[in-house]
């Protein structure tokens, strides 16, 4: 027993990576009640972090909720996980396993017409729709200069403040890059220097090729098939 | 390149002065004729150097001035490649097979590290635009025509192209006019695209971390401030205390005094309370006057009770022992609390006239004290 705890201290740094078989012996020692105030704490915790859609952090998870109970933390991950899977249909997914970052997604398929978002986030899940498909049919890679000319048709400027949406810039390159919807990265060697943005975890996470060439296909009224390649890596990837 | 020149010279005659041991004499004399002829040769090689590096040197400033002249020209077509980036990406043009025939023409003239370095950059920038290209091509994929999208996008969010919107922006948008509901209609439409968890809100509102914040601020700036108070009395505490204490009985005698003066210019006729306390000047010093005179009373040294006009009236107490006994019973028993306010303390001003205080201001005299200082 003193030998498994010596090194459970040793092994606690690295966490859930696979020590299950001392967990149960160091979930034992807790009380069920205990861990079950834990788990709820937990799944309070994440609600309450998902408001603004930033990912939400290991260590922040470590510092508010598991305290002391370290040890017990990859159990009680898994619990508030199937917690928000059975009462709430949502999903605890890491997307980042090396700096173990963590995001809230829904489990139910996509509902129609139900008022999930209210207004403001709605109109910014459109824009957010629309770049990520302009980025996708664009071969997932864009420069910012395009992004914002495609923008330019749709009467969004970078300069300009916009009626629905405000600084749209800061919307673009921070908001959505922080809440890991949009991923940019410079171009290097370039002078003023350019950005390019990709999708970003969640993105990849709460949505997929195929949905959103369906979006395009709809948008213009054409068969999905019509764009071959990007068809073809939409199925892939849905594989 | 003179500089060169004079080092190239020196070595070999400094090499060979020093290498020169001492021998005897015969071969001395056969070596040093072999080595004379050694030196001529040697004198002769050097001036040949000389003069050729003194012929380069003559082209020294020309030399200078077509490097000069590569370095610029290498500068301007960098300088052109990175402002053009754009127009030289456009698959259509041959901008940057142009820009690196230009630049292979101009190393030909190169022949120092300084020019070669500036061709190396040229050759990094021209390369990565080369790799954008490339990029390009392949992410065409099957022609995605973003402007037809756009269209398409628009007339999903209800723009009404018969009307022309008149914007100075309007150089290349097509015009229409866009409804305030347009980015609402693509907003209905796309959270069936994702799985997005609904946030989180509780129904009756939830408690809010900002309230406390400032609380704990304003707690904390008046303990700071408490603090700091206390840091800075302790030094001056034991002065003031004492001079409290003595201040108040020193007080409470002036007013005694004061009150006896005004007593013996005329025994007979008490003096009303509120003549002898209220200083029309200052509400405080009011109050303190009112405290001080309530010392008096306590100690048996005044007394204040009320006349026919049940308005009430103060004077001294002479020290006689049969008044003593009645009146420190009398006054043991009476108890009274006077509540005075501002407005008040203004009615009776103005009802009894009260134009200046009976009990003059303490402070004044150590105002005039400390001036004098």
């Amino acid at each position: 027993m003193s030998q498994r705890k010596r090194s459970k201290g040793l092994g606690c740094s690295q966490l859930p990576d696979g020590e299950d078989d001392f967990i149960p012996t160091q979930v034992e020692r807790r009380s069920p009640e205990q861990l079950n105030q834990k788990v709820s704490e937990l799944v309070q915790f994440l609600l309450v972090k998902d408001q603004k859609k930033i990912p939400i952090k290991r260590a922040d998870i470590l510092k508010n909720i598991i305290r002391e109970y370290k040890d017990a933390y990859s159990e009680i991950i898994k619990r508030a996980d199937r917690t928000l899977q059975e009462v709430f249909g949502l999903q605890l997914v890491e997307i980042d396993a090396k700096r173990h970052i963590y995001i809230l997604i829904n489990n139910l398929p996509c509902a129609q017409g139900e008022l999930l978002c209210r207004g403001k986030e709605q109109e910014k899940m459109g824009l957010l729709l629309v770049i990520l498909s302009f980025i996708f049919m664009k071969g997932n890679s864009v420069k910012d200069s395009a992004l914002w000319e495609f923008l330019h048709l749709l009467r969004v400027y970078p300069g300009k403040q916009h009626g629905v949406f405000g600084d749209v810039r800061k919307l673009v390159t921070e908001e959505f890059v922080r809440q890991k919807y949009l991923e940019t990265t410079a171009i290097p060697l370039t002078d003023p220097p350019e950005f390019k943005y990709q999708w970003g975890p969640r993105a990849e996470k709460e949505t997929s090729k195929k949905d959103v060439l369906n979006f395009v296909a709809k948008m213009q009224g054409k068969d999905p098939k019509f764009w071959a390649s990007q068809y073809s890596e939409a199925n892939k990837a849905t594989t | 390149m003179s500089h060169a020149g004079t080092s190239g010279e020196s070595p070999p005659a400094a090499r060979r002065r020093r290498a020169r041991p001492p021998q005897p004499q015969e071969r001395a004399a056969r070596e040093e004729a072999a080595e004379a002829a050694q030196e001529e040769a040697a004198e002769e090689e050097a001036a040949g150097e000389r003069l050729r590096q003194l012929s380069i040197g003559d082209g020294d400033d020309d030399d200078r001035e077509h490097n000069r002249m590569i370095r610029s020209q290498y500068r301007e077509l960098i300088s052109t490649v990175q402002q053009n980036r754009e127009a030289m990406l456009n698959s259509k043009s041959n901008r940057l097979t142009e820009a690196l025939e230009e630049a292979n023409r101009l190393f030909d003239g190169v022949c120092r590290a300084r020019e070669a370095a500036l061709d190396a950059h040229f050759l990094v920038i021209a390369s990565n635009i080369g790799k954008e290209k490339a990029s390009e091509l392949h992410s065409e994929m099957s022609a995605f025509d973003s402007t037809a999208f756009a269209e398409d996008l628009l007339t999903f969010m209800g723009i009404n192209r018969t009307e022309v919107e008149e914007t100075d922006e309007s150089e290349d948008i097509p015009g229409g006019f866009l409804p305030t509901g347009a980015w609402q209609t693509i907003g209905e439409e796309a959270p069936k695209y994702f799985r997005r968890a609904p946030t989180f809100h509780y129904m009756m509102g939830s408690f809010k971390s900002e309230p406390p914040v400032p609380k704990q601020r304003i707690e904390r700036q008046r303990k700071a401030s408490r603090r700091k108070a206390e840091r800075a009395m302790p030094a001056q505490l034991k002065k003031m205390e004492e001079s409290h204490q003595e201040a108040t009985e020193k007080e409470v005698e002036r007013i005694l005094r004061i009150l006896q003066t005004h007593f013996e210019d005329d025994p007979n006729t008490p003096i009303s309370f509120f003549d002898f306390v209220i200083d029309p000047n200052s509400f405080a010093r009011t109050v303190e006057n009112v405290f001080h005179v309530s010392f008096l009373t306590r100690d048996g040294l005044a007394k204040i009770k009320l006349d026919e006009d049940e308005l009430p009236i103060i004077e001294p107490i002479k020290p006689s022992e049969g008044g003593e006994e009645e009146d420190s019973r009398a006054g043991a028993r009476n108890q009274v609390v006077i509540s005075l306010n501002q407005k008040e303390w203004k009615e009776i001003i103005e009802t009894f006239q009260i134009r200046e205080a009976m009990i003059t201001p303490p402070y004044q005299a150590t105002e005039e004290e400390m001036e004098t200082e």
